[in-house]
């Protein structure tokens, strides 16, 4: 039985962030687990911050993860995870893709983005465990860089946490795509797995 | 194994779904046969699903032009003996409230179910304004879910009650319900179709006031009636703890937070909770006996203190010395949270609270500086992005005219281009309602001395856009109505509307055109541009608003997105844009300053159009002083 498995997904709007939280979803719901989840889109159909929370486990009720109780936090994006700061705690696992979409307010001067270095020095004083990835690269040596999704994804199955079997997350991911896009993203998968792997060891 | 979906008649197998598509489920459980909606985050995907499974279950679904049409489809199957619903979001029941409120004079006769989707911390609104007050006023009951799969249960459930107690019913979802998800087990699917039935009875289907003076009392003893069987309803339960101190109230969605604060503190034995599906009315028998047994109360609910109000009302009819909380420990405003609720039950029960709060809020306060502002934007390619820019070129050029400090003015509205107040459009000086846009510059017109454009789109425009351009043309408003047409009902999920020339359901129908109607009413400028022509758009754009009297601009393109995937679906390819470096001026910025397009980013000082996201609409070209913007 599981009792509480939190999972955070944060990116921008057009980065797959809820079709991520679908897939996790119905995988869990495959493996007979219980899940709860909402996302926060605001009016964003493009370009705005995303995050969408998937809650697996027979003591979860609320749509919402509380603060400070993520267990694992899907960045698909580096500004968008420290948005997020107050999920963290100590146990969490924060995986981060590296690579960085600036928004526009930053290019007509009206904000400013931090450096990789400053986002990582705020996050580790919430987060004992970061994992770091180029997941976008990754994804474009699968294929495409559409799917850095499934990276990212595949990246989170890599801490080997998850209660969900990988052959049902794979299962659900190539169900979801048209044969032809099937094996670019089971290759992304793959790759995100191996790097969280290697990463965290 | 055929995959598991949403019409699948398979009781007791589970299904992960967002929590409107299982809303939907409950309405197809129930056998309902007529549902009608206009979009509205967050309740659009309701009708969105059964439209999508309509001919193969036998029913019925239509997008209507406004709620207030859609709830009246629904009212007129609902007369006729056939379950019926209408959806909408909570700003949607304002539209819908003239008929709303003689509908509870009239009663049920087939199972009729109003579908609110209330929006605290106004998400994807203009307000956070509370449904429960509207049904209050209207005598009609409210269920009020608590988890996804109990809004599935609730609303497969409310066309019985309905029919049971001849009442219309209110389903009230919050955006934690129709935009949460979780699985559901689902039940059995009813097969029952009926066959609509007018009979002519003007004692209930015709209200003057004499049968509004008959039909009132009729309703205030058919309330009556649902007040008492509410206390024996399985939404509502009473879970008291032996010497409890403190008993928790806790009204729908609020049921999830309250329990998971309770465990979280691990106080489960030490306080008494009382679970509420049925805001208005509320079980009196089980809050008397929570009363009675508890010296302090908190009451949770998101938004007003309804629950509240009438939990003091009761306390006080019947005398019981009971300390009522609610409100002074949680918020009025915005969504609740386990956070917020268990900072409150801790604070009643003296408990310390498992996770340090104050250190968490000093480092999340420590992070916001640094982090960098990502308002949502229109698209790459948005037609509308073309339209602010012509509007605002060709109203300032007139502007100028009628003195040096006179701005024009810019009354917007509810659609994809609100995202036009941010910069750098900054195009939209009002959004307040649907259709607003036109009535205020209807308003301005007699108070203001300068060009005032007013702008909505097309699904907005049949919606409520009609009413102020005929008084405009009949009171003589000096204004400029732009219609941007795209096509689609973007902002909510490209729902089709009458100028999209097909149905919900997926059937050819006629294509209204903007333009015919704005002439038939008797607009004597009518004009239908090009956005992606800046030029042409322009012009015409100033040529309307130099026009003495109403006059109307259609500005029509496509919306990108589906633009995009019907290109897909065609294999035609996009042909993107690319910056000349030779060209462009490094000191220039009029690209990124005056567009704002996501697909142009600054790479240093470099402008760089990312190929990726451009879609080839040109814009960034025409207004480039360089020429420096090119097709490879």
């Amino acid at each position: 039985m599981v009792k509480e498995f939190n999972i955070l997904i944060t990116g921008v709007g057009g980065q797959g962030v809820i079709l991520m939280s679908e897939l996790l979803g119905k995988a869990a719901v495959t493996d007979g687990l219980r899940v709860r989840g909402s996302e926060i889109l605001g009016m964003a159909v493009r370009g705005g911050s995303v995050t969408s929370a998937i809650r697996i486990g027979d003591e979860v009720y609320g749509p919402l993860i509380p603060t400070g109780k993520c267990n694992t936090l899907v960045g698909m994006e580096p500004s968008e995870v420290l948005r997020n700061i107050s999920y963290l705690s100590k146990s969490s696992l924060v995986l981060l893709n590296t690579a960085v979409t600036t928004p526009f307010t930053v290019f007509i001067g009206e904000s400013s983005y931090p450096s990789l270095e400053e986002i990582l020095g705020q996050l580790s004083k919430a987060s004992g465990s970061i994992v770091q990835l180029d997941a976008s690269q990754l994804a474009q040596e699968a294929g495409s860089r559409l799917a850095t999704n499934i990276v990212m994804l595949g990246a989170l199955f890599g801490t080997e946490q998850l209660p969900i079997k990988i052959a049902t997350i794979k299962e659900t991911v190539k169900a979801r795509f048209p044969a032809k896009a099937a094996p670019v993203n089971i290759k992304a998968f793959d790759l995100g797995y191996e790097a969280c792997r290697k990463a965290i060891k | 194994m055929k995959e598991l979906t949403v019409s699948s008649n398979a009781p007791g197998e589970r299904l992960f779904v967002l929590g409107n598509e299982a809303i939907a489920r409950g309405a197809i459980e129930s056998g309902v046969q007529i549902a009608a909606a206009y979009p509205g985050t967050p309740s659009s995907e309701i009708l969105e699903t059964l439209a999508g499974v309509a001919k193969e279950l036998d029913m019925y679904v239509e997008w209507s032009t406004n709620e207030k049409v859609a709830f009246e489809v629904a009212l007129a199957a609902s007369i006729c003996g056939v379950r019926a619903m209408a959806s909408m979001k909570h700003v949607g029941v304002n539209v819908a409230h003239d008929p709303l409120m003689t509908a509870s004079y009239m009663g049920a006769k087939g199972g009729l179910v109003l579908l609110s989707a209330d929006d605290p911390w106004a998400w994807s609104s203009q307000n956070e304004q509370d449904n429960r007050h509207i049904a209050e006023q209207g005598f009609i009951p409210v269920l009020e879910p608590s988890s996804v799969q109990e809004a599935k249960d609730m609303m497969a459930d409310a066309f019985e009650l309905s029919e049971q107690f001849r009442q219309l019913f209110m389903l009230r979802s919050v955006t934690r319900i129709g935009h949460a998800r979780g699985d559901i087990t689902l039940g059995e699917i009813s097969r029952e179709r009926r066959k609509g039935q007018f009979t002519k009875d003007r004692t209930w289907l015709n209200y003057t006031p004499r049968e509004a003076r008959i039909n009132k009392p009729l309703m205030l003893e058919r309330f009556e009636k649902i007040k008492k069987a509410v206390n024996t309803l399985p939404y509502n339960q009473l879970k008291l703890a032996d010497g409890a101190k403190l008993g928790i109230i806790a009204c729908g969605l609020s049921y999830s937070y309250a329990l998971e604060a309770v465990n979280w503190l691990g106080i489960e034995d030490k306080v008494s909770v009382l679970k509420i599906g049925t805001p208005h009315p509320l079980p009196e028998e089980l809050v008397i006996t929570l009363l009675n047994s508890v010296k302090e109360v908190l009451v949770i609910e998101e938004l007003d203190p309804f629950v509240e109000l009438h939990v003091k009302a009761i306390a006080g009819e019947h005398t019981i010395p009971v300390k009522i909380h609610g409100k002074d420990l949680l918020p009025r405003i915005g969504e609740l949270s386990t956070r917020k609720v268990t900072e409150a039950v801790a604070h009643l029960t003296k408990t310390k609270t498992p996770v340090n709060f104050a250190s968490i809020d000093k480092l999340e306060q420590e992070t916001a500086p640094l982090l960098p502002w990502r308002p949502p934007a229109l698209c790459p390619g948005c037609p509308h992005r073309a339209s602010h820019y012509a509007i605002r070129v060709a109203s300032r050029r007139v502007a100028r005219e009628h003195g040096k400090e006179i701005e024009p003015v810019y009354p917007g509205d509810i659609g994809c281009y609100a995202l036009g107040y941010n910069p750098p459009q900054e195009a939209s000086d009002t959004i307040i309602c649907m259709g607003a846009s036109f009535g205020i510059a209807n308003g301005l017109a007699h108070v203001v001395n300068a060009p005032i454009v007013a702008h909505l789109g097309d699904s907005t425009f049949f919606h409520a856009g009609i009413p102020p351009l005929v008084n405009a043309v009949y009171n003589k408003a000096n204004i400029t109505m732009m219609i941007l047409d795209n096509s689609a009902t973007a902002m909510t999920g490209f729902q089709p509307h009458p100028g999209t020339g097909y149905t919900a359901m997926g059937d050819e129908t006629v294509m209204l055109k903007p333009e015919e109607i704005a002439r038939a009413c008797g607009v004597k400028f009518v004009e239908v541009v090009d956005p992606f022509n800046l030029k042409e758009a322009t012009e015409t754009i100033e040529k309307a608003i130099r026009f003495e009297g109403p006059a109307v601009v259609v500005s029509r393109r496509l919306c990108a997105i589906i633009e995009q995937r019907e290109k897909k679906k065609r294999k035609e390819a996009v042909v993107p844009y690319h910056v000349d470096p030779e060209k462009c001026n490094v000191k220039c910025n009029a690209c990124i300053e005056l567009l704002g397009c996501p697909a142009i980013i600054k790479e240093g000082t470099k402008k760089v159009i990312d190929s990726s996201l451009c879609t080839g609409c040109g814009v960034c070209a025409q207004i480039c002083p360089y020429k420096a913007i090119v097709v490879e």
